[in-house]
């Protein structure tokens, strides 16, 4: 098989920038420009005895059982690693929201493709009786603290499939779901503030 | 004009268990045979006729019997062949296609588990959608469907 | 040695489970298992109204809505016996040609993701994102539109519309050259892709496997040209076909479909620009959008005495060949519907395009199948 060699190069560039000025049709609001803020880079092996000096100064001043949580609390509600899974509809919709436009990263969602890596599982999707042992062992696979969300009506409730028989309805029924978002399916800015929503939650997490 | 030819040819083949050919729109119609002429049927189809493509295989639960259906194309004749035969409502059963047409395999285990077809001589029938073991066939008119909350008010009075 | 990989695995893309027999590296067997995602609809189907089947349409296909959509229409005004009006025609290939153009960019964004290439997906997902942006500007939805209508389609375009879609095309059929010297010059793509997963002519018409795999193969048959439907039979454009059969074959055909579907929509909106009309047949039965019945109020569907019939329709979905089959029975319910997904028939062939590869081939083959998990199990 010869397949053809690359051909030449089009016509214009491509560039994020001219690809949204496609619906530039609409009116767009001026933003006001960000304040760039400058950050001090430290080295690797500079980082650990300065955050240490810097966590110590902290203990001495608050104590240690007030201060372990937040901490905690704060490391983890920034790096959610959601686990890499598509289960209908609402899987492409997830997708989208790691594309270019939507680029959850922003927030720290990375998905992961192993739950032994996750804290976070999103149910994108309707759930069937027969995926839902298999479910239940990935989610006993997460390490704790873990989370759960249901995104979309499926998941939330069966949605359209809800009296068919092979669907759970709700996949509140098998695991404990912290956050749900509505939506058939939720558009990829709903599922950004659902996992802000749970970041709200893991920030007020005491235990 | 090519439906005629279709007719001939299989009346020629299976003689009096060939029922018909309905006209059936923008295809070559809909043929109508009995479930024991199956395999000389296909063989006659597929190689006399040249209906080299198996599409689909269905079933239709008609409560007082059932039909199978399967959808051919001949790429010579650019055009579709809808074959269908009624079997018995009580244990209805036909030649599997999978040795004529390879593709009817996966689209007989589904028709087997939905609506409760068996398939004789099919290489490999056993569940493909629904989970092994699940003895019920959802696509029966007795099949019926319930609103979830419906459901778990009958199994707690149970 | 069996291996399960699946239904949780990066390379599946949806549901469901591949369990491949291995000699070392060597695939020696290997057995799909689906039903992970199986919704039931074609029984839920049968509790539906007529109309309420379309929203189900959607989610069955759900990277190709529309053409689902467009197969279940064209089926039930056979069974129905509604002829839907012209305008409509050419709005749902309008509908149906810009649904190939994103499922081909979903598919483009998930294969070359599975090859090692990263930015190919940030691509694929920008630019279809445009094209969501079109159907959203029209039907409200980025997914799941349930636009259209036994009889026609629900509403006609906003003002505009023609115009601002003709950018997207030109935008569109400059990335794809962009595109290909992405991925065609490259030499990653080309060494896990060249000669690997090769299925022949014969096998795939034995297998039943159609749309891009059994174009790759070089066999010109597509149901748009062999059997036209819609607006098809007015509109030029030639089938893509290529020769090889194998990954390399699949990416050249699915490129090269959606630059046929570019010059299909510029002929498309140049109709709709200069032909107005009615978008929705008159004379249609109340009760194709009559309320859902309450569970257990089935005396409250009335049974009156409507035409019965049966139809049968077939259209080029972007994964193939996709059926309907449509039995009405002269209630509000069709008595049954009958899908063949094209997704279903590829992946029943997996034995002859897999066994004799190594374990690491696994990925860019099956991801040249462009799988879609939602209209396998339906």
């Amino acid at each position: 098989m010869s397949a053809p060699p690359a051909p030449p190069m089009p016509r214009t560039a491509g560039s994020a920038a001219e690809a949204y000025r496609l619906e530039g049709e609409l009116p767009m609001v001026e933003q006001p420009a960000v304040p760039f803020v400058e950050i001090e880079t430290v080295r690797a092996r500079e980082f650990i005895p300065a955050a240490k000096e810097a966590f110590g100064a902290l203990i001495a001043e608050q104590g240690q059982a007030k201060l372990i949580r937040p901490t905690f609390n704060w490391a983890g509600r920034n790096s959610l690693f959601p686990l890499h899974w598509g289960l209908a509809c609402c899987a492409i919709e997830f997708a989208s929201a790691f594309s270019a436009r939507w680029d959850s990263e922003r927030f720290g969602i990375v998905p992961r493709s192993s739950p032994r890596q996750c804290d976070l599982m999103i149910v994108n999707g309707t759930v069937t009786w027969k995926v839902a042992h298999k479910l239940i062992t990935l989610y006993e696979q997460m390490p704790e603290p873990k989370w759960v969300i249901a995104m979309g009506n499926c998941a939330t409730g069966g949605g359209p499939f809800r009296t068919a028989y092979s669907v759970v309805p709700g996949v509140d029924k098998l695991v404990p779901v912290d956050v749900y978002i509505a939506g058939c399916p939720p558009r990829p800015e709903a599922m950004i503030d659902g996992i802000l929503r749970l970041e709200e939650l893991i920030r007020e997490r005491r235990e | 004009m090519q439906s005629d030819d279709v007719a001939r040819t299989v009346a020629a083949q299976i003689g009096e268990r060939f029922l018909g050919l309905e006209p059936f729109p923008r295809t070559a119609g809909r043929l109508r045979f009995r479930s024991e002429a199956a395999l000389p049927l296909f063989h006659t189809v597929k190689e006399q006729l040249g209906f080299h493509h198996l599409s689909m295989v269905g079933g239709i639960d008609w409560v007082t019997h059932r039909e199978v259906f399967y959808v051919v194309w001949s790429d010579d004749r650019r055009q579709y062949l809808l074959l269908s035969a009624d079997l018995p409502a009580a244990a209805p059963h036909i030649e599997s296609a999978a040795s004529v047409w390879p593709a009817a395999n996966w689209h007989e285990r589904e028709t087997w588990e939905l609506v409760d077809i068996q398939f004789d001589h099919h290489p490999d029938l056993r569940h493909l959608l629904l989970p092994d073991g699940y003895e019920a066939h959802p696509l029966l008119r007795s099949f019926q469907l319930h609103e979830p909350e419906e459901l778990e008010v009958k199994q707690r009075s149970v | 040695m069996w291996i399960n990989m699946g239904p949780q695995h990066p390379m599946t893309h949806g549901l469901w489970n591949l369990r491949v027999k291995i000699d070392g590296e060597l695939i020696t067997d290997c057995d799909p298992e689906m039903g992970y995602l199986h919704r039931g609809i074609e029984k839920i189907s049968e509790d539906r109204h007529y109309n309420e089947v379309i929203t189900l349409m959607d989610r069955t296909c759900y990277v190709a809505g529309f053409a689902w959509e467009h197969l279940y229409v064209l089926a039930a005004e056979e069974a129905l016996h509604i002829q839907p009006p012209e305008r409509a025609e050419y709005l749902r290939t309008l509908c149906e040609e810009f649904q190939r153009i994103g499922s081909h960019l979903m598919w483009y964004a998930a294969f070359v993701q599975d090859i090692g290439l990263m930015s190919p997906f940030l691509y694929g997902m920008r630019d279809r994102d445009l094209v969501l942006d079109l159907f959203q500007s029209y039907t409200g939805a980025r997914m799941t539109y349930e636009y259209m209508r036994v009889g026609g389609v629900r509403n006609d375009l906003p003002p505009g519309f023609t115009g601002h879609a003709r950018k997207v095309l030109d935008w569109l059929s400059d990335r794809f050259v962009e595109y290909d010297r992405l991925c065609l010059g490259s030499d990653i793509f080309r060494k896990r892709c060249d000669g690997l997963g090769v299925l022949s002519a014969a096998d795939c018409v034995a297998t039943g496997v159609t749309g891009p795999m059994l174009r790759s193969a070089g066999v010109k048959r597509d149901v748009r040209r062999d059997r036209p439907y819609a607006a098809y039979p007015q509109l030029d454009f030639d089938v893509a076909v290529a020769d090889g059969a194998d990954v390399t074959a699949r990416y050249l055909v699915r490129m090269e479909e959606m630059r046929q579907s570019v010059r299909l929509l510029r002929q498309v909106l140049d109709w709709l620009d200069h032909h107005p009309g009615p978008v929705l047949a008159d004379r249609l039965p109340r009760w194709l959008g009559a309320p859902y019945a309450p569970v257990g109020k089935e005396e409250y569907v009335l049974k009156r005495n409507y035409p019965k019939g049966v139809g049968f329709s077939s259209i080029e979905e972007p994964h193939g060949e996709a059926q309907a089959y449509v039995v009405n029975e002269g209630s509000e319910h069709p008595y049954r519907v009958k899908f063949r997904s094209p997704v279903f028939a590829n992946l029943s062939a997996t034995r002859h395009y897999l066994v004799g590869y190594r374990v690491a081939d696994i990925p860019p083959i099956m991801g040249s199948v462009d799988i879609c998990v939602g209209e396998v199990d339906r």
